[in-house]
């Protein structure tokens, strides 16, 4: 089971999650949308993405652990039901699609790589993980 | 005068109470760095050095911290950030020795050594460079050894441990790169230290013959390259691995 995040909460995040993300990557704030990729879209690289979840650290004042996308996909499914050696399962596959639910079907490979989970990640996939992070925070 | 461009940055130092360490503090203070350095057990050593920064007006703090210890690595760097609100130079400098013939080791002394010198390496490492990714701009130092390069008995914990680090330093550099984050090493020969008393002592003769100079190295030798490349003058500098060692022959 994955938890619910409802559109309103995301847009609550939106603007600052895209601002921060800006600064990151050194675009305009207005080339960040909600949906456009941001590896294919926005050119990000691989030290992008640890850039702009230590500026959300410190702008939402929130603790991002390391693989916490992709661990949150996994929701409840053990690893081993999750993936295997480094390719998802069709549950894995079936449980990646439903957290990224912003991501258009046609996006996601099959077989799917554990490896290129990340280009599939949007601004709203930044949007769910500060979410989560706060909830995770409140409950602490 | 040429201006290293080091006033008003910030550095923090590993093992800065003695030795080259406690070189490459004093030389970056005296330069307008304010500097903290770490430091594992030697609180009169530690306190001479910031008494003496105190003396000269310099900015030195110094933390107990065993860099084993990645926990406390990554709260005494932010701490540091808190601080000083950035991290603009971070020398690797920690280190130990324990010398014998492989077969005559203890796990401790396999251990101890490799968990200090390149365990604690990355858990320092691990913590600054978020920061310096999200200034995109840093300078990390790693001081490595002629021992990572050239071979020498009774040193292949100490070997091992400085040749991992000159790999890591050359694939850090690549990863860092793109944030304009420079990574070099600094690869000292025989210095006067307490570290290598027992060294001089024991083969001194041997070593000398070695050393195109015919003199050991004095700790501020090794801090003016460290200096060099914490400056604004090695920035086009990255992935190097600079010889500090008299011209230690390869035989």
């Amino acid at each position: 089971m994955q938890p619910t995040i409802t559109k309103e909460e995301i847009m609550q995040v939106f603007p600052k999650v895209a601002a921060t993300m800006a600064d990151a990557l050194g675009c305009d704030v207005e080339d960040i949308k909600l949906d456009v990729s941001l590896i294919e879209g926005l050119d990000a690289e691989s030290i992008d993405f640890l850039d702009m979840v230590f500026r959300l650290e410190r702008a939402f004042k929130i603790k991002i652990p390391r693989g916490k996308i992709i661990d949150n996909a996994r929701g409840d499914l053990s690893e081993a039901a999750f993936e295997q050696k480094g390719v998802l399962t069709p549950v894995g596959l079936a449980q990646l699609k439903a957290y990224l639910s912003e991501v258009p079907p046609e996006r996601f490979r099959e077989p799917m790589k554990v490896a290129d989970i990340a280009r599939l990640f949007t601004p709203e996939t930044f949007c769910k993980l500060v979410i989560m992070a706060q909830r995770e925070t409140k409950a602490a | 005068m040429l201006d290293s461009g080091l006033a008003g940055r910030t550095a923090i130092v590993t093992g800065g109470s003695r030795g080259i360490g406690r070189a490459i503090v004093e030389l970056l203070a005296a330069e307008g760095v304010d500097v903290t350095f770490f430091y594992r057990d030697n609180v009169a050593a530690a306190n001479a050095v910031v008494a003496g920064a105190d003396a000269r007006g310099n900015k030195i703090a110094s933390d107990k911290v065993d860099i084993r210890d990645a926990q406390a690595c990554a709260a005494a760097v932010d701490r540091v950030a808190e601080r000083c609100g950035r991290i603009d130079i971070l020398v690797n400098n920690a280190g130990m020795i324990r010398d014998n013939q492989l077969a005559a080791f203890a796990d401790e002394d396999v251990q101890i050594v490799l968990d200090t010198n390149i365990g604690g390496v990355f858990n320092v490492t691990r913590a600054v460079v978020p920061h310096m990714i999200v200034q995109r701009s840093g300078k990390i130092v790693n001081v490595s050894s002629v021992a990572g390069e050239k071979g020498g008995r009774g040193q292949t914990n100490y070997a091992a441990s400085k040749g991992a680090l000159n790999a890591f330093t050359r694939s850090l550099a690549v990863e860092l790169a793109p944030r304009k984050i420079t990574v070099n090493g600094v690869a000292p020969g025989v210095i006067e230290t307490e570290m290598s008393q027992p060294v001089r002592e024991l083969a001194g003769d041997d070593v000398l013959a070695r050393i195109l100079l015919r003199r050991y190295g004095k700790a501020e030798e090794v801090a003016y390259a460290v200096w060099f490349l914490t400056s604004r003058f090695a920035d086009y500098v990255t992935g190097a691995v600079f010889n500090v060692d008299g011209g230690f022959k390869m035989e």
